[in-house]
């Protein structure tokens, strides 16, 4: 959403023109307005050409080919919306999206939860250990998505796996789901956990202080005070995880080697549209396949921060 | 020759020192091979990256082709890739820069495999004729004996499972390689594709034939009698069960040991290899499981010195750089002068106990049948790998997952453009 707004603030001037002139203005303030606005351009002048060159360009390149349809044999025709239309009919993506809902819909709680209540131990520790946790919890996050997934394909290993005696294949149709949860969760929770703390230092102390006065413990004045307090930062944490969720990529991408029976080639609507342009040459389609993904991101954080805008603070 | 290269016309002035050529590839003890071409080469000069293997640098190389730049010069390509690369016109033919002065350096089956007509797009490095490695140990241990037909196979199969008390299993049936499976498919005879680069848009698509399934049932009965393991193959679990005694057989190609020597270095000395079990006692009927080659990419800047250098990296000729290839890299050579050299086919392999195991994969090379790949090779092996392991999953049967492949696949060239027979 964020970005959403700060592309549109740059790209406002340029729709706009110069600020609106009203006829009572002198030429001199004119002139010192337009020497402003200037300045205003050049101090703007190096997000707006990293934002158009890597972001807006990429952005409708993508979407024009999109609209082209290019076979091996007859090479490449203009095809509209054909490439959506077949998005939209393709069981394949649906199971994809479905999945990751699924996935989110278990994965987001858990995962929040487990960072509000770290947060809100260590915030409530003052030993000197609170600072030794609050580094262990941050540390998976400050590991690559892809070593940190390597790593688990190896703890997951059914014969030299620490996890092995349970006898759990934890790459099987069943439980790979969780088992991708898991490393999700491990290292992002963290990451989570740092946000929520950080609100936590904002709050002031004296509010707990007359909590306490009036007869609050400190579990009330964790779930009464505290956890309120922070909602907008709790609503934040949420969105970046929803908006996450539903790109999952990095992670089936490479377990994927471990049961391509289990995690096929079309687990997630990401890794779908990566199949095809890469493995199978269907960019136009993949491209397409990235902007629905997009699309239903954007809507989907919409909702969200509409549902929650009393809170947010993000209006 | 000098006909040839003067009609190509646009090609630019060279400059007067040795020629840069870029090669990706990913054979083992790659370094050492590039180092004395490098030494022994005034004109070329070889410029070496490692891409990743298989999929990886296919992607790689799909992309910078597809933008125009970005790809190198010269390019290891696994034989059931050469059709899709050279369809979209990126693989330059290398017939017009000599390249069928080697034709005879190689087996029919193999070159045909590169080529149509006198046009060659790639020429051959290695291959994988497939074979039984098996554990000798294990084998004595449980009174097993040498299976020579598919049938004795699974009977030794269940001798094993009893006497282990179903700690071993005959072999790992890993199902994520669509070369595998494709190279026991081509031992049963299956010709999924028929495919001839000379007519590009016709296709003909018969993933589940009568002999495809014949394998599959195999297969689906083995793993289902809980006789095979369907570990993931070139996994971590799978290594670990190649170096204890979890697997007695490994279904390998040639190039098989040097992955096992790398990964599972424990079980060497163990090993011994007999030929792949047949499905007609005393018929002599043989698979390929991977192999690469050598193409040269339309973005070399000098085609004729790329060619040059895909010709002589492994080229048959060259002794000393098949010398690394055979004692380190346990590559298997396509090319028959140097398989028939009595320094590869005489060669003791400490590996498997001493035993000469060429006087196995020789032969076998030489019985493989002809084979055509299609021009969309990582669609289909993905159809395959995907069915078949939902088929593990006991999401469907093994032979609906090929009806399943056979279907996608249809529809997949249909969509782009093939006339489907």
């Amino acid at each position: 959403m964020s970005e959403v707004r700060t592309e549109s603030a740059a790209a406002a001037p340029a729709v706009a023109g110069p600020p609106p002139r009203t006829g009572a203005k002198a030429p001199g303030r004119r002139l010192a307005s337009a020497k402003q606005s200037a300045i205003g351009w050049l101090f703007v002048l190096p997000f707006a050409v990293l934002l158009v060159a890597f972001l807006l360009l990429p952005m409708a390149y993508a979407f024009k080919i999109s609209l082209y349809r290019s076979t091996l044999i007859e090479g490449e025709v203009f095809a509209f919306l054909d490439n959506y239309r077949q998005a939209i009919d393709d069981p394949l993506v649906r199971q994809g999206v479905v999945r990751v809902l699924i996935f989110g819909l278990i994965q987001t709680p858990v995962m929040i939860g487990i960072a509000l209540l770290a947060a809100l131990l260590i915030d409530a520790a003052t030993s000197r250990f609170s600072r030794f946790f609050r580094l262990a919890a941050f540390v998976p996050y400050a590991v690559p998505v892809v070593i940190g997934t390597l790593m688990w394909g190896f703890l997951y290993s059914k014969s030299i796996g620490p996890l092995s005696w349970t006898g759990v294949n934890f790459v099987s149709g069943d439980t790979v789901l969780a088992s991708l949860g898991n490393i999700t969760t491990w290292q992002w929770a963290g990451y989570n956990m740092i946000v929520l703390y950080a609100a936590l230092q904002g709050l002031p102390r004296e509010v707990y202080e007359s909590a306490k006065i009036d007869g609050a413990g400190q579990v009330q004045i964790a779930l009464r005070i505290k956890t309120p307090m922070i909602s907008s930062a709790l609503i934040l944490a949420t969105l970046f995880t929803i908006m996450g969720t539903l790109q999952f990529f990095t992670e089936p991408l490479i377990l994927q080697p471990l049961n391509p029976g289990a995690i096929t080639q079309h687990y997630t609507p990401n890794v779908y549209a990566y199949n095809q342009a890469f493995s199978f040459q269907q960019y136009n389609y993949s491209a397409a396949i990235s902007f629905l993904l997009g699309a239903v991101v954007f809507v989907g954080s919409y909702i969200f921060l509409f549902a929650t805008r009393k809170r947010s603070a993000l209006r | 020759m000098v006909a040839c290269s003067s009609d190509s016309g646009a090609a630019p002035e060279k400059p007067s020192g040795p020629v840069t050529v870029k090669v990706w590839a990913w054979y083992p003890e790659f370094q050492s091979v590039v180092d004395l071409f490098n030494r022994t080469h005034t004109d070329i000069k070889i410029e070496w990256t490692n891409a990743g293997t298989g999929q990886d640098q296919y992607t790689k190389l799909q992309t910078a082709l597809k933008a125009g730049k970005g790809a190198p010069d010269v390019v290891q390509l696994e034989l059931q890739e050469i059709p899709t690369f050279q369809l979209t016109k990126h693989l330059v033919d290398l017939g017009r820069y000599g390249a069928n002065d080697v034709k005879d350096d190689y087996v029919d089956w193999a070159w045909k495999q590169v080529s149509t007509g006198d046009h060659v797009y790639a020429i051959p490095v290695d291959a994988g004729p497939m074979a039984m490695m098996y554990r000798a140990d294990i084998f004595a241990k449980y009174g097993l004996t040498v299976p020579k037909t598919w049938d004795e196979y699974r009977q030794q199969a269940e001798k094993l499972k009893t006497a282990s008390g179903g700690k071993s299993f005959i072999t790992d049936f890993g199902a994520n390689d669509g070369g595998f499976m494709t190279g026991l498919m081509w031992q049963a005879g299956a010709q999924p594709y028929t495919y001839d680069v000379a007519n590009p848009s016709n296709i003909g698509v018969n993933v589940n034939s009568a002999e495809a399934k014949k394998v599959i049932e195999y297969w689906e009965g083995m793993t289902g009698a809980g006789l095979a393991d369907t570990t993931a193959f070139h996994t971590t679990d799978f290594y670990n069960g190649l170096g204890t005694e979890k697997y007695a057989t490994y279904l390998a190609a040639g190039w098989g040991p040097g992955y096992i020597q790398a990964n599972a270095a424990k079980s060497s000395g163990k090993w011994k290899v007999a030929p792949l079990p047949q499905w007609t006692a005393g018929a002599n009927a043989q698979g390929d499981w991977g192999g690469s080659s050598f193409a040269v990419t339309d973005q070399a800047k000098y085609p004729d010195v790329a060619a040059k250098a895909a010709m002589e990296i492994f080229g048959a000729k060259n002794t000393e750089a098949w010398k690394i290839g055979i004692d380190k890299a346990f590559l298997f050579p396509t090319a028959t002068p140097v398989l028939e050299s009595d320094a590869f086919m005489k060669k003791e392999y400490d590996f498997f106990g001493g035993q000469k195991v060429n006087e196995v994969f020789v032969p076998a090379y030489k019985a493989i049948g002809p084979f055509s790949w299609s021009p969309f090779n990582s669609y289909n092996f993905s159809q395959l790998t995907t069915g078949l392991n939902q088929a593990i999953e006991k999401k469907t049967s093994w032979t609906a997952a090929l009806d399943t492949a056979q279907a996608n696949i249809r529809t997949y060239a249909t969509q782009q453009g093939f006339k489907v027979q």
